[in-house]
């Protein structure tokens, strides 16, 4: 008996072990935290890099760290810790979009992602606003991107996906937008995006086992928007700024 | 009468009036015509040295090209960028003082998967486009360069590392253009790119026009490249480079870089001048180049290298200064890459040239100077070297004078010029062509071996001091001519400055 509990220890440290990926410091990337450089670049790479290193986190002490768009790859986490502030980059030509709406974090048809961290997500909203409607009003870009204005993150297709304690804060356009998504846990996050308006926590469309719990949301537009098209969502302990309770909103 | 005569006045008048119209019309239809401007700080670009505007940029060149094409125009200013892709019939246009600067950040470049390479500026593919006003590209490549090597040594770039310096295609050019038609490259100055400087590789009617270039930041630093081109024009530029400056090189087995006109351009390099080669795989055929100076250049003024299977054929080059080079003419066909191919060079000619080699080194103080290698050896002298069986063919020389600064010392290096020790000289045929490459050789003036149908005409060669060697050997050649040759030497009276070894049909008038 004790030697079966020992082989079972055994087998779960070795387990623990494969599954605690490693992390990396985003400096090792260069990456900056000054709040002014545009930190794109070596973000993309670091995440491409660890992806295809057999996967970990890539951790963000404090600091401001500018960014566009960025895409997460198989196996990463962004970990932003305490202090961390992922900043989006005001002009609207640094984001890139996924089925139709851009975002800053994008993710298309991957797996085992996440966001995890007490740091903060900041969108940046009415400096993008503002560059997309200046070049609305230049004739460079077309009048129907106005309703497609950057969201914090847009993950399309993607299967365990996990976002743990962030700070979500100003949105260009929705904050959290998932579609055709497997598995999404949401767990003690804070959205705060009320800026501008019509600003949706969370759109859920066609994912299959969504789970959003303990989370704190204060925006402009509902707070978790669901069409019909989702299975299996589960929704506990999440409120709004006035104490109601959030539900999925068709 | 009078009557008649305001009817006519007015007649007059509204006559005036549809011509003015008319002009005006025409006018209009002229600026129409003619591509629209787009200011790049429009579309938000910062000019403030900081941020990175790849994307802005992009946004920018985008639209222009989905909306008819123009220019976009940077005003004065330094935008910083990653790496961009030019698209059909859009122009960026540097007005004077507006500067383009590479980030320092080895990530915000693309190594394109297409052409393997990483550079700043890209254009894959592309039509009517162009690179022009009196501004600025400076890839700040001595940093980005250092940068990425610090990124290999952590461990989070793979690179060999050979020679302790990033791979070339690992450091990004300022500009990499490919399979592009229609390119206008003018009056720009391009500075300190992290590798080779601007490629150009099989594209269709390129025009270079009065360039600038400063270019030895980092190793591999080249002052132009054109690769597997067809329809070349390059002009009125300047080139101050760490490796070549003028350089052809051909890539592809299956294509050739041809119809090229080079013109009054000046350059200065730590390797070679005007350069064809190394990578020589198609060829390189019907070139006009003339008016060129060299200067201050560590190998040769004129390097013709079919090392790679190339042939080389119809080169006319005319007018050449070279002065305080480390050789002047070196032509080699090699058996490198051949991979079966038929290395050939044939009819080439080269006129009116002056030339001043130093006793020296030629690139001495300049950022990367060229290697100290080969040693021991006296004073080089300029070669036309090719293979038993792969000969050079029709080469004439009009014209010319060389400088030498003599002084070769046989307790130093020796190479004696009887048959024995002239057969001893290595064939080389595998290694990388360098006018050095057989350390010393048995002339101090001209060492031909290996062609067939060799004429000198004109052609003075002055030793400053007294050499052991002779002038010239020529080793298994057919058919030569020396018509009007003079040597000049110290206490020469009476040298054999003319040595034979197996040749044939050899004529001294």
């Amino acid at each position: 008996m004790k030697k079966y509990k020992i082989f079972i220890f055994s087998l779960l440290i070795i387990f623990s072990l494969n599954l605690s990926a490693k992390d990396y410091k985003a400096s090792l990337f260069g990456v900056k935290s000054d709040g002014t450089t545009l930190n794109t670049g070596s973000i993309q790479y670091a995440i491409d890099y660890i992806s295809e290193n057999g996967g970990g986190r890539l951790v963000f002490y404090v600091g401001r760290y500018l960014t566009g768009s960025f895409y997460l790859k198989p196996n990463v986490t962004v970990q932003l810790e305490e202090g961390a502030v992922l900043v989006g980059f005001h002009s609207v030509y640094d984001y890139f979009e996924v089925n139709g709406t851009k975002a800053l974090i994008l993710a298309d048809t991957v797996e085992n992602i996440g966001i995890t961290g007490k740091g903060v997500i900041e969108g940046n909203g009415h400096a993008v606003l503002k560059s997309i409607e200046e070049q609305i009003g230049k004739g460079y870009l077309d009048a129907g991107q106005l309703p497609a204005k950057p969201a914090l993150i847009n993950f399309n297709a993607c299967s365990n996906v996990t976002l743990d304690e962030i700070i979500l804060r100003d949105a260009c356009g929705d904050v959290q937008v998932y579609s055709r998504c497997k598995k999404v846990k949401i767990n003690n996050i804070t959205v705060e995006s009320t800026s501008l308006p019509d600003s949706k926590g969370i759109v859920i469309s066609g994912c299959n086992g969504f789970t959003l719990s303990d989370s704190y949301f204060e925006t402009s537009g509902t707070e978790l928007s669901s069409n019909n098209t989702s299975k299996d969502v589960s929704v506990s302990g999440a409120v709004n700024s006035k104490g109601k309770k959030i539900k999925a909103a068709k | 009468m009078k009557r008649l005569g305001f009817n006519q006045k007015e007649k007059t008048r509204t006559m005036n009036k549809i011509k003015l119209l008319f002009t005006a019309i025409v006018m209009l239809l002229v600026i129409h015509v003619s591509a629209k401007d787009y200011y790049v700080s429009d579309f938000g670009a910062k000019a403030d040295g900081i941020t990175v505007n790849t994307r802005t940029i992009q946004g920018a060149i985008d639209y222009i090209s989905e909306h008819g094409g123009g220019r976009l125009v940077f005003g004065p200013g330094n935008y910083v960028t990653g790496s961009i892709y030019v698209k059909s019939d859009v122009t960026l246009h540097l007005e004077y003082g507006a500067t383009i600067l590479g980030s320092t950040n080895p990530f915000d470049y693309v190594k394109d998967p297409k052409v393997k390479w990483m550079s700043m500026i890209f254009a894959i593919n592309q039509e009517n486009i162009g690179i022009t006003g009196k501004g600025t590209i400076n890839g700040r490549g001595f940093i980005t360069a250092n940068n990425m090597m610090n990124y290999i040594h952590r461990g989070v770039y793979k690179d060999p590392l050979k020679l302790d310096r990033p791979n070339e295609t690992n450091r990004p050019e300022n500009i990499y253009f490919r399979e592009c038609t229609n390119v206008r490259i003018t009056d720009i100055t391009l500075r300190d790119p992290a590798s080779w400087n601007q490629t150009y590789d099989q594209c269709k009617n390129l025009y270079v026009d009065g360039i600038y270039v400063d270019s030895k930041s980092y190793w591999n630093n080249d002052g132009i490249d054109i690769v597997d081109c067809d329809g070349v024009i390059l002009k009125n530029s300047y080139f101050d480079a760490a490796d070549d400056v003028l350089c052809f090189k051909s890539h592809d087995a299956n294509s050739i870089c041809q119809n090229v006109v080079v013109e009054n351009c000046v350059g200065r390099s730590s390797a070679n001048g005007l350069k064809f080669g190394t990578v020589s795989r198609g060829g390189f055929r019907n070139f006009k180049i003339k008016n060129i100076t060299i200067f201050d250049t560590f190998r040769s003024a004129i390097t013709f290298a079919a090392v790679d299977g190339g042939i080389i054929e119809n080169i006319e080059v005319d007018s050449v200064r070279s002065i305080n080079t480390g050789n002047v003419i070196f032509l080699r066909i090699g058996d490198r890459w051949s991979k079966g191919k038929k290395p050939s060079m044939k009819n080439i000619t080269i006129s009116n040239v002056y030339a001043e080699v130093p006793i020296g080194k030629p690139d001495v103080g300049y950022n990367y100077e060229g290697p100290i290698e080969d040693n021991p050896r006296n004073i080089s002298p300029a070669s036309i070297v090719g293979l038993p069986e792969y000969r050079i063919q029709d080469v004439k020389l009009k014209n010319i004078e060389i400088v030498y600064p003599g002084a070769g010392n046989p307790l130093y290096a020796y190479r004696g010029t009887s048959p024995a020790e002239l057969d001893s000289i290595p064939e080389m045929r595998e290694k990388y062509p360098e006018f050095s490459q057989w350390k010393e050789l048995p002339a101090w003036g001209f060492y031909v071996r290996h062609a067939d149908g060799v004429e000198f005409e004109n052609v003075k060669l002055v030793a400053e001091k007294k050499d052991y060697r002779p002038s010239i050997v020529i080793d298994d050649v057919k058919g030569a001519t020396f018509d009007n040759v003079e040597f000049v030497e110290p206490e020469s009276k009476g040298k054999e400055q003319i040595i034979q070894n197996k040749s044939t049909n050899v004529v001294i008038k």
